[in-house]
C-alpha cells in the first residue's frame, strides 16, 4: 500500500498516556474508515491488548509471525465492535534479547502492505525497545503531559528521533488541566511548545472516564462517549487524516460560565 | 560558587584504519601503553553499532579506562554514541591553525576557526568543540555546549554552556537570551539566576573579580 502511514507514538517518560492514546486513536481512525492496525512494541510489559479488551483473544504474536510459526492473518486479533482495527500482539518478554532492529522492519513492512495506518505503541525510555521501534516507524508522534520531568525526557526523545530521521514528529499534550494553567500552577502550553518546538496535533484534557475504560478494556472512542478526552482523541484522529480542526484553546475553557463548567465537572469529575 | 582543578588535557585514543584490523585484538596490545584515567575516543571511520560502541566502551572500562568523549566520522558511530548518551564530536577534515600568544594562564586563542552549529540543542545533547562556538538555535534545558574560546548563542541559552573549556579565563558567554541551568568559565562554575532577564537584552557572562558575573553584551565579540 503506496500511502500506508507507519507512525511511532513515543514519550520518553513512561505512564503519560501512550499506549492510551494509540488504543483511542486506532479506534478513532478505523471508526473514520481508515484500515489500521496497532503494533504493541513493549514486549516486556505489553498492555495495549488490555487497554482494547482482547487480552484472551490472543493466539499468535509478533514472535511467532517472525520465525514464520504462523501467518500474519493468523496472528492479527481484529477488534470485536471494530472491524476495521486489528491488533498485532506483542511477542515473548524473552524476544527482547534477539529482537534487531531490521526484525521490527520487517514487521511493519508487512503491516503496512495491507493497512492504511500502522500504530507502533512505543515503550518508555531510550533503549533497546525504543530503537527497535524507531527503526520500523516513518512519522512519529511525541505525547507528553505539562510536567518539567516530561517535558524534559520528551526533548530527549526528539533529539533522537531526528537523528533517526523520522519526519513528522508531531506532539500531543495530555492530561491538561485549564484550571491549573489558568492559575499557573501547572505549564502552559506554550511553555511546551517553546521547548518542543513541534507542531501541536492535539490536547486531551484529564479525564477520570480514562481510568474507567481503561480497567474495563473499552477505550472512549468507542462508544461515541461525550467525555472530553474521548472528543479530544477523535479531533486528533481527524486532523491526523488531514483535517483541519481548531485547538482547544484551555484558557479561555477556564473561563466559560458556571453551566458549562458544572456539565464538564459533571464529565471529567476532575476539579 | 564553586572552583574546579584546572581540567587537564586528555589522552586522546585513536583506532587504527576502519577495516586493516580487527579492534578486539588490536585494543589489548595498546591497553598498557596508555595513561590512566578518563580519555578521548578518536573512532574516525569506524562504522559502530550501538552493540559494538558499547563493547568497546566496556573493554576499556575494564582496564580502568573511561572515555569521556567520542571523536567520529562516521554517522553512524555518531548516533550509537548519542543514544547512549556519550558526549560526541564529529571530526571535521580541517586542521585548524592555533597561534598563541606566550601568556601562561590567559592564553588568548586567535586564528582559531569558529565552529558553527545550526540547530537547536535539544535535552541530552552536548557539542563541544576547540576555538569559538556559535550556536544559530536555542540550548535547551538539559542541553549543553563547550568550547576552548568563547560561546555564543544565537537564541535562547537555557541549558549549560562552559566557556574557555581548557582554562581561559578571559572567555565570555553571549546569548540574545540568556537563562542558563548552569555557566561555567574556565574552572568557574555558577548557577543561572532566579530572575527573568529583560525581553530583547542580549547578555553576556564572563569572570570579573574572579567570578562570572553578566552584563548586557557588548562588543568585541571574537577576539582578534
Amino acid at each position: 500500500m503506496t500511502n500506508s502511514r507507519t507512525i511511532l507514538i513515543c514519550s520518553g517518560k513512561g505512564g503519560v498516556g501512550k499506549t492510551t492514546l494509540t488504543a483511542n486513536l486506532g479506534i478513532a481512525l478505523a471508526g473514520q474508515g481508515a484500515r489500521t492496525v496497532v503494533l504493541d512494541a513493549d514486549f516486556g510489559l505489553r498492555n495495549l491488548d488490555l487497554l482494547l479488551g482482547l487480552e484472551n483473544r490472543i493466539v499468535f504474536t509478533a514472535q511467532e509471525v517472525l520465525a514464520e510459526t504462523c501467518r500474519l492473518d493468523q496472528a492479527l486479533v481484529k477488534h470485536k465492535q471494530e472491524p476495521n482495527l486489528a491488533l498485532l500482539p506483542a511477542g515473548n518478554p524473552r524476544m527482547l534479547e534477539w529482537l534487531k532492529p531490521e526484525d521490527m522492519q520487517t514487521i511493519a513492512g508487512m503491516l503496512s502492505e495491507r493497512f492504511d495506518y500502522v500504530l507502533i505503541d512505543c515503550p518508555a525510555g531510550i533503549e533497546d525497545g525504543f530503537k527497535n521501534a524507531v527503526a520500523a516507524a516513518k512519522e512519529a508522534i511525541v505525547i507528553t503531559t505539562p510536567e518539567v520531568s516530561a517535558v524534559r525526557d520528551a526533548d530527549r526523545v526528539i533529539g533522537l528521533l531526528n537523528t533517526h530521521g523520522v519526519s513528522p514528529v508531531q506532539l500531543v499534550l495530555n492530561r491538561v488541566r485549564p484550571k491549573m494553567m489558568a492559575n499557573q500552577e501547572m505549564l502552559a502550553v506554550d511553555d511546551v511548545t517553546d521547548i518542543l518546538a513541534l507542531p501541536l496535533l492535539g490536547l486531551v484534557l484529564e479525564d477520570e472516564q480514562v481510568i474507567v475504560s481503561t480497567n474495563r478494556g473499552e477505550p472512549l472512542t468507542l462508544n461515541g462517549s461525550a467525555s472530553p478526552a474521548a472528543k479530544a482523541y477523535g479531533h486528533i484522529a481527524r486532523r491526523l487524516q488531514g483535517e483541519d480542526v481548531p485547538l482547544m484553546d484551555p484558557a479561555k475553557d477556564g473561563r466559560r460560565g458556571i453551566r458549562a463548567r458544572v456539565r464538564q465537572l459533571m464529565q471529567t469529575k476532575i476539579f | 560558587m564553586t572552583a574546579e582543578p584546572t581540567p587537564q588535557v586528555p589522552y586522546c585514543l585513536r583506532l587504527p584504519a576502519f577495516r586493516s584490523v580487527s579492534w578486539q585484538q588490536w585494543l589489548p596490545a595498546r591497553l598498557p601503553s596508555l595513561p590512566p584515567g578518563d580519555i578521548d575516543l578518536d573512532t574516525a571511520d569506524w562504522s559502530l553499532s550501538c552493540r559494538d560502541l558499547d563493547e568497546l566502551l566496556h573493554a576499556l572500562h575494564q582496564a580502568g579506562h573511561s572515555v569521556q568523549l567520542l571523536v567520529t566520522r562516521c554517522r553512524n558511530t555518531l548516533i550509537s554514541a548519542a543514544a547512549l548518551g556519550l558526549p560526541v564530536r564529529e571530526a571535521s577534515n580541517e586542521i585548524p591553525t592555533i597561534e598563541a600568544r606566550d601568556d601562561q594562564q590567559n592564553e588568548a586563542i586567535t586564528n582559531v576557526d569558529l565552529t558553527v552549529h545550526r540547530g537547536t540543542l535539544r535535552s541530552g545533547d552536548h557539542i563541544e568543540t576547540q576555538g569559538h562556538l556559535l550556536i544559530v538555535g536555542d540550548v535547551n534545558p538539559g542541553g549543553s555546549a563547550s568550547a576552548e574560546g568563547d560561546v555564543y548563542v544565537w537564541g535562547r541559552l537555557r541549558g549549560r554552556a562552559h566557556a574557555g573549556s581548557k582554562g581561559n579565563s578571559s572567555a565570555k558567554i553571549v546569548a540574545l537570551q540568556l537563562r542558563p541551568l548552569q555557566l561555567r568559565i574556565a574552572e568557574l562554575v555558577a548557577r543561572g539566576p532566579e530572575e527573568q532577564p529583560q525581553p530583547g537584552l542580549a547578555e553576556q557572562a564572563c569572570i570579573q573579580d574572579g567570578a562570572i558575573s553578566i552584563e548586557p553584551a557588548s562588543p568585541p565579540f571574537l577576539p582578534q
